[in-house]
């Protein structure tokens, strides 16, 4: 049933077409051809040449058929563009428009047109032939490892990955200078640093360090090739890595301000709420030394100790400055 | 719009027919409608005009400070929108609210052996915490305490007209204005106990001037007030007496010292030297004894202070946190403190503030006495204090 319509539709496209045709001639010649045509005037204006000229002149072939009128549907389109070529309007059996329209009509039809002819098409990149394509590389590829199965197995046994990206465009040339940045990227927890090497590398590397993801991407773009800027990388990192285990003289200096987290022990803080605690008296009369062992060791001031801690390293919020209150509340016995 | 006016009087004389109605049918109704007035009096209004005795059964209700101790206690303390109110309403009217009335049972409980607690009034712009200071600073004064308040440490950091090298010290500045200002605020304030305090040292101002041990604190503010190139080292020497001198067994007064703005001594100041280099808040005088008063190395009294965004220089609007305020430096001076926060009004206490506005007749756009007002109302002002008062001010 389905083919029955088809072929009416494909006769009927036939009728019409000549009839068309007929029409599109018209018009064609109402807007394309402006300058008028005059060859009658012409050969009038020179009557001496005009012996031979009729005869001389080659005959016009016949256009011939379209090849869009002979092709099924399920023909094999690889065939008909195998590589990129222009536009043929006469091969692609589509009607297509393209064009600023005419004033109160539509933009052109695809019969001549100039505007289809000059961009890039994508006609030989079907899905089709990206098919055949694969099929002719499926011998040339080696397999998937079947063990790596998971994403965490490749994460264990490849942590280091390097990402580039390639660029495909149509013009004069295939080169894109962008393709040469490669960017690094590296789980700190895969690394095997102790807590200096890792507060180090840290301060060393700075923004590139993104601390929800614990992923280190560094970014390379200084040299002009890929590989060069790949091998690059890899020196950063291998020199990040042995640096941050050396311990230099000058690390001794380290103040408070360049502390990443607030430690309580010999802070301003400890020493006001001791120097508090003594002068209330809350332990009898003892020696420096053993009266400080026995305030830190009270229940209170290891409460106070937690609330300030989290106050300044989380930032602050209403529930931890309640959490400090309560806390110098017991201290104070109020 | 004759027509309007026509039907709205038309409207009035039929509310006051109701009325003359409602009147003339019963007695009873008409002493239903009054004790309903009277209930809606007593809602927003607490008996209980002593800070001492409320509870928080009293919570959300308003409670009347009595005019004189206005006049005494706060020549210079109030916020400036709410003396406007004072004068407007001819009372002065604070609602009890949670956060004061637990800084006062804290006060309530202090030990006058143990060094001072200091509590800090925190939260977000506009929601009440120079009124809580007010309030226990009056709960103090009512107990007798002597009270050192400072109403806004801003104006001693920025602004100033006035700046001289210290005498006592060179490296530091004077602000004799603003010290004698406040000198005279002072003595308002402390009449009583200037004759009682002794000083315990001995203070040369010049060659010629100098005030001996023993003299009575009152010689040593007059001194302040009449010569004021020294005023800002008599303040000076006022802390320092009050501080050694509270706490000790042989005198008989409590020190609250409320500072409002506290973030103030540890922020920056917009005040130049003459070489155009910013002046750190250290290096006036005024502000250095006020530092060394917040250190609770002294016994016998309370530390009092708020947070404040609207005064402080550089500083975000939307910051309210003490860290935020304070900063590092302020918050590890500061350490241990109590915070306590003042959140914007809750649904009792938006209610009782609503029916206190009507009781005073300031609320006079027809609609703000519906169901339909008063949730605008709430939309507009989210509860809050002072943005409520801001809208009400124009009803």
């Amino acid at each position: 049933m389905a083919s029955h319509t088809c072929k009416t539709f494909l006769s009927l496209g036939r009728i019409n077409v000549p009839g068309l045709g007929l029409q599109k001639t018209a018009s064609r010649a109402a807007y394309a051809t402006g300058l008028p045509v005059n060859t009658s005037a012409g050969n009038k204006g020179l009557p001496d040449r005009s012996g031979r000229g009729s005869s001389v002149r080659k005959p016009k072939r016949d256009v011939g058929e379209p090849r869009t009128k002979k092709m099924p549907v399920d023909q094999d389109w690889t065939a008909v563009y195998p590589a990129a070529t222009p536009f043929r309007q006469d091969s692609i059996p589509l009607p297509v428009r393209m064009g600023y329209p005419v004033k109160g009509g539509v933009p052109p039809e695809k019969k001549g047109n100039l505007e289809l002819i000059k961009i890039p098409n994508f006609l030989h990149l079907t899905p089709a032939a990206i098919k055949k394509h694969c099929e002719a590389l499926k011998p040339m590829c080696t397999e998937w490892p079947s063990t790596l199965d998971t994403d965490a197995k490749c994460d264990e046994h490849f942590p280091i990955k390097a990402e580039s990206t390639d660029y495909v465009s149509a013009g004069p040339s295939v080169r894109n200078p962008s393709a040469r940045i490669v960017h690094l990227k590296v789980k700190l927890s895969s690394l095997n640093l102790d807590e200096h090497a890792r507060k180090k590398m840290l301060k060393l590397v700075g923004e590139r360090y993104s601390k929800d993801t614990d992923i280190l991407t560094i970014t390379t773009d200084s040299c002009p090739l890929r590989q060069q800027n790949y091998d690059y990388a890899m020196y950063l990192l291998t020199v990040l890595y042995h640096e941050s285990w050396k311990t230099e003289a000058w690390e001794a200096e380290k103040t408070v301000a360049d502390m990443e987290e607030y430690s309580w022990e010999d802070s301003p803080s400890q020493r006001n709420i001791l120097d508090v605690l003594v002068r209330m008296k809350v332990v009898g009369e003892g020696e420096g030394q053993d009266v400080r062992e026995q305030l830190l060791g009270r229940k209170e001031v290891q409460e106070y100790k937690d609330s300030v801690t989290r106050l300044k390293n989380e930032g602050e919020s209403e529930d931890a400055m309640l959490q400090y209150k309560e806390a110098v509340k017991k201290v104070f016995n109020l | 719009m004759a027509l309007h006016r026509l039907s709205f009087r038309l409207r009035q004389t039929a509310t006051y027919v109701r009325s003359l109605h409602t009147s003339g049918c019963g007695q009873q109704q008409a002493a239903v409608a009054v004790e309903s007035e009277s209930e809606t009096f007593s809602v927003c209004r607490a008996q209980e005009n002593d800070p001492a005795c409320q509870s928080e059964k009293h919570l959300g209700q308003y409670y009347t400070l009595p005019s004189a101790h206005v006049r005494t206690l706060f020549p210079h303390g109030l916020p400036w929108r709410y003396q406007q109110q004072v004068k407007t309403f001819n009372e002065a009217c604070m609602m009890v609210r949670s956060p004061a009335l637990e800084v006062i049972s804290c006060l309530k409980k202090t030990d006058t052996s143990k060094p001072a607690v200091r509590y800090l009034f925190y939260g977000l712009k506009g929601s009440g915490k120079t009124i809580s200071l007010c309030h226990a600073v009056h709960f103090c004064y009512t107990q007798g305490w002597l009270v050192l308040h400072i109403p806004d440490a801003h104006i001693w950091v920025k602004n100033c007209k006035e700046l001289l090298p210290s005498s006592y010290n060179t490296s530091r500045f004077d602000q004799p204005l603003q010290a004698t200002e406040w000198l005279r605020n002072f003595k308002v304030t402390n009449e009583h106990f200037l004759s009682k305090i002794k000083t315990k040292q001995r203070y040369v101002w010049t060659k010629r001037e100098s005030t001996e041990e023993g003299s009575a604190l009152g010689e040593l503010v007059d001194q302040g007030i009449t010569r004021v190139k020294s005023s800002s080292d008599v303040v000076g020497a006022v802390m320092k007496e009050l501080r050694l001198q509270s706490g000790q067994p042989e005198s008989n007064f409590r020190l609250a010292v409320a500072v409002d703005g506290v973030n103030a001594l540890w922020g920056r100041s917009t005040i130049k030297k003459e070489d155009k280099s910013a002046v750190d808040p250290e290096e006036l005088t005024l502000v250095y004894n006020l530092k060394k008063l917040m250190k609770n190395d002294w016994t016998g009294g309370a530390i009092i202070t708020t947070l404040s965004q609207t005064g402080s220089l550089y500083t975000s609007k939307s910051a309210y946190l003490p860290h935020e305020l304070l900063g590092e430096k302020g918050f590890d001076k500061m350490d241990p403190f109590i915070p306590v926060s003042v959140p914007n009004y809750s649904e009792k206490e938006f209610e009782s503030c609503y029916l206190y506005y009507m009781d005073r007749h300031w609320l006079q756009h027809p609609q703000s006495h519906t169901e339909e007002g008063k949730k605008e109302l709430v939309f507009l002002s989210n509860r809050n204090p002072s943005m409520l008062e801001r809208i009400c001010g124009s009803l």
